[in-house]
């Protein structure tokens, strides 16, 4: 993370109200498109209007689309969501393929995400399924009918050799070789 | 360029001192971009909005780009459900607000309120949660509907299908109860403008889903569940005290399994065999009806 994150809201990912779960609803429930008549920073939102508004409406009849033409003012898309968020994006000398980009983007969001930053791309209320781990998981049976206490299961699972140990295993190999050799011989 | 402009602005600074020394310096530089007074109004502005304090917020239908007509039938596009318009207007009309009207006396057109709709959705609602959770005992079912037929939760669905702006209510910003009463008036719209079925799968597309990811238990608190859960088998239940550990110790615990013609019916944990009997019992019935 660099340090122009600093100032993101840390966020994860959610839907708003189980949206999906049962149907899917549109997010957008409005859009205000305002622009200026004469200036030509307004010309792609002006173009816009004029070609693909009326099939934009048609195919999203879910969205309210109001034009609120305004004199000598930069274009605005404005975007109100359904969870109450409003989202405003000035797109002077934007071109007409860039503000129907812009509109698709306020389509497919579920509300105003600028100013956040996505802690994980997935997210999970119920992160493990079997459950957590506990002391009589995987636990033998037959402990169940053990009587304490009880001398197997009371030495050490893993007792390695001490030295002693080993040293008396060295001694006893040195004298059967020494044994056998002397057979031999 | 640059020394031609020193020599100009030098020839002008002597004139004006020669001339008038009382000039000021806006009138020297002809484009001065922010003038003088703009900081101190600004600052004054400030000042003033402070001491008024948070300004209220306006509702939506009061701003010039607003189209209630449309409004209304997007509403019903956006759900994708087809309403009769006049039913839909009627849904969202409170009592409240028809009051009101009459009241300050711009009654131009009769308004209906949904005062019959909201009794007619409430029933709509209670029928098609009973009618999702038919196989279920009787109160767990209870639960249920106590859970999602709180004004809490009514008004949560409904200010998320976008009804916050649209109501007419006296009141501003709409309150908890009457959003709630809103989103059953809607149903009970539903319910005239198509049929009842249509009615049910809207709430359950958008009321009964709510339960989604929700724990059984979080919605119901059963207070004796191992005798619930024996009602519900309808025979004698073992139970079988599977682990403990560090028994007769404050971090005791135990294991109990409850069995049912040897089949593991339900396991739970707790301090106290007891505790761990009801918590197997509220595991079983988890399990048998695959919550």
């Amino acid at each position: 993370m660099s340090n122009r994150h600093l100032f993101l809201v840390p966020k994860f990912i959610t839907t708003p109200s189980q949206n999906g779960v049962g149907r899917y609803v549109c997010q957008l429930q409005r859009v205000v498109l305002k622009f200026c008549k004469n200036n030509g920073g307004s010309r792609g939102m002006r173009e816009f209007i004029e070609h693909d508004l009326i099939n934009y409406t048609k195919d999203n009849p879910g969205t309210v689309v109001y034009l609120k033409p305004r004199r000598h003012r930069g274009p605005v898309i404005c975007a109100e969501y359904l969870n109450g968020e409003k989202q405003s994006i000035f797109c002077n000398n934007f071109s007409c393929e860039e503000i129907a980009k812009w509109l698709n983007l306020l389509l497919t969001q579920s509300g105003n995400h600028e100013g956040t930053r996505l802690r994980k791309m997935w997210h999970t209320e119920n992160p493990s399924v079997q459950g957590p781990w506990t002391p009589y998981t995987f636990r033998d049976p037959t402990l169940n009918l053990a009587k304490f206490p009880n001398v197997d299961l009371s030495t050490p699972l893993s007792c390695p050799k001490t030295a002693t140990e080993h040293l008396l295993e060295l001694f006893e190999k040195q004298k059967n070789e020494k044994f056998e050799n002397e057979k031999l011989d | 360029m640059a020394a031609s402009l020193l020599n100009n602005l030098k020839l002008l600074t002597q004139k004006t001192a020669i001339l008038a020394s009382k000039t000021s310096l806006n009138a020297i530089i002809p484009g001065r971009g922010i003038k003088r007074w703009v900081a101190p109004t600004l600052r004054e502005l400030e000042k003033r909005r402070k001491r008024m304090g948070p300004q209220q917020p306006n509702p939506r239908s009061s701003f010039l780009e607003w189209n209630y007509d449309a409004e209304l039938y997007s509403f019903g596009k956006r759900l994708g459900e087809e309403f009769k318009t006049n039913l839909l207007q009627k849904a969202f009309t409170h009592r409240s607000y028809v009051i009101q009207r009459e009241l300050t006396g711009n009654l131009t057109e009769t308004f209906e309120d949904n005062s019959d709709l909201i009794t007619e959705g409430d029933s709509v609602i209670l029928k098609s949660i009973r009618q999702q959770y038919v196989r279920y005992p009787e109160e767990i079912v209870d639960a249920v509907c106590n859970y999602l037929m709180t004004n809490k939760m009514l008004a949560h669905v409904a200010f998320y299908l976008g009804t916050k702006d649209i109501v007419l209510t006296a009141e501003f910003p709409a309150e908890e109860e009457t959003l709630a009463n809103t989103f059953k008036a809607i149903v009970g719209a539903l319910n005239r403008s198509t049929s009842e079925d249509r009615a049910h799968v809207f709430v359950s597309d958008f009321l009964i889903c709510q339960l989604n990811g929700k724990d059984i238990y979080e919605v119901w608190d059963p207070k004796n569940p191992y005798d619930i859960l024996k009602q519900l088998v309808g025979r004698e239940i073992e139970p079988r005290l599977c682990n403990e550990s560090a028994s007769n110790t404050i971090l005791a615990n135990y294991q109990v399994g409850l069995y049912d013609n040897r089949q593991l019916l339900g396991i739970g944990w707790g301090e106290s065999v007891e505790i761990a009997k009801e918590t197997a019992a509220m595991h079983a019935i988890k399990k048998l009806y695959n919550f």
